[in-house]
């Protein structure tokens, strides 16, 4: 940098050739404050709905797209299904059907039973010593007699 | 005063104070170095007062994880290549007609050789321009130009290198 810099003082000398009108720093503090004040003067305020402007889009955004999907829910008769239920009580309920216990009762009740249907020994002998413990089966002995 | 008196009394509340301290400690540094940019003292006095009027405005935004002196400069900076290139944009090539009325300029006591080497320099496109004034002149280090431009540390050298390399050769052929 310096031997550089040197050829190139070699050729045109060291020192600024430039100058400055006289007084001109002394009164630069006061003409760029001035400046500063002028441009805050002309600055103009910005109205109340210019200032809620980017809210009210977003507030406008969201009604139509809830609204388009109001729509579209309305159009399909979605809505009148009733509320859909989330992921984990759907698998509550279904869990439920599956697994609740039922009685010996509940499920004649709950079976449509033909009138004239004739119920085998031997199926009724089956199905009861399969589903049913033996403390059940004491349980409906106990009821019928 | 220091960067962070100055900038505590602008937080405590004495803002204008404050910026008249900047002013005054700053002017004249960032004066010449916008003046041997555009070369003009009226277009210099512009960029200078557009400058600080920038700073004003983005002072409260200062973090203080760069000193002022070479968030100033950048400010100073890129007002003056903005306005270098929207004169080249308006076909006024300025930089060259400034540099050939140097010699008849009021506010230039230059020989006619100081005269070719602000022409040569004026030839240099606006970036290498900066490069080359802050090296040359201002004798800058390389890291804080790099961080006034935002450019590697690498690519100024390059870019330092070329400057000179043109100027020389250009300030030789004017001088032959």
């Amino acid at each position: 940098m310096n031997e550089e810099k040197d050829i190139l003082q070699s050729l045109a000398g060291s020192g600024n050739p430039f100058r400055a009108p006289e007084g001109y720093f002394d009164a630069l503090e006061d003409r760029v404050m001035t400046r500063i004040a002028a441009d805050a003067a002309e600055q103009p305020q910005r109205p109340v709905w210019r200032i809620l402007k980017p809210a009210l889009t977003l507030a406008a955004a969201f009604a139509i797209i809830f609204g388009m999907g109001y729509g579209v829910l309305a159009l399909t008769h979605t809505l009148d299904r009733g509320v859909g239920t989330s992921a984990s009580e759907g698998f509550a309920s279904v869990e439920e059907e599956l697994i609740r216990p039922i009685s010996l009762i509940e499920y004649y009740q709950s079976e449509p039973v033909e009138e004239n249907a004739e119920l085998d020994e031997e199926t009724l002998v089956d199905y009861l010593s399969s589903s049913l413990s033996w403390a059940d089966l004491a349980d409906i002995y106990a009821q019928s007699y | 005063m220091t960067d962070q008196e100055i900038l505590k009394l602008y937080r405590e509340g004495g803002r204008e104070a404050a910026f008249r301290l900047l002013v005054q400690t700053y002017k004249e540094r960032l004066y010449w170095h916008i003046r041997r940019m555009v070369l003009d003292h009226d277009d210099a006095d512009d960029c200078l007062q557009n400058t600080f009027l920038k700073a004003w405005r983005s002072l409260d935004g200062f973090r203080g994880d760069a000193r002022l002196y070479t968030w100033l400069y950048r400010i100073a900076t890129n007002e003056t290549l903005t306005f270098l290139s929207n004169q080249q944009k308006r076909g006024e090539y300025v930089g060259l007609d400034a540099a050939d009325r140097l010699s008849s300029d009021t506010w230039f006591d230059g020989d006619r050789v100081q005269a070719a080497l602000h022409k040569a320099i004026a030839k240099l496109p606006p970036k290498q321009k900066a490069v080359f004034n802050l090296r040359y002149f201002e004798e800058m280090p390389y890291e804080q130009i790099s961080r006034v431009l935002e450019t590697s540390e690498g690519a100024l050298k390059a870019s330092y290198h070329h400057a000179y390399e043109k100027v020389k050769a250009w300030m030789q052929a004017a001088l032959d």
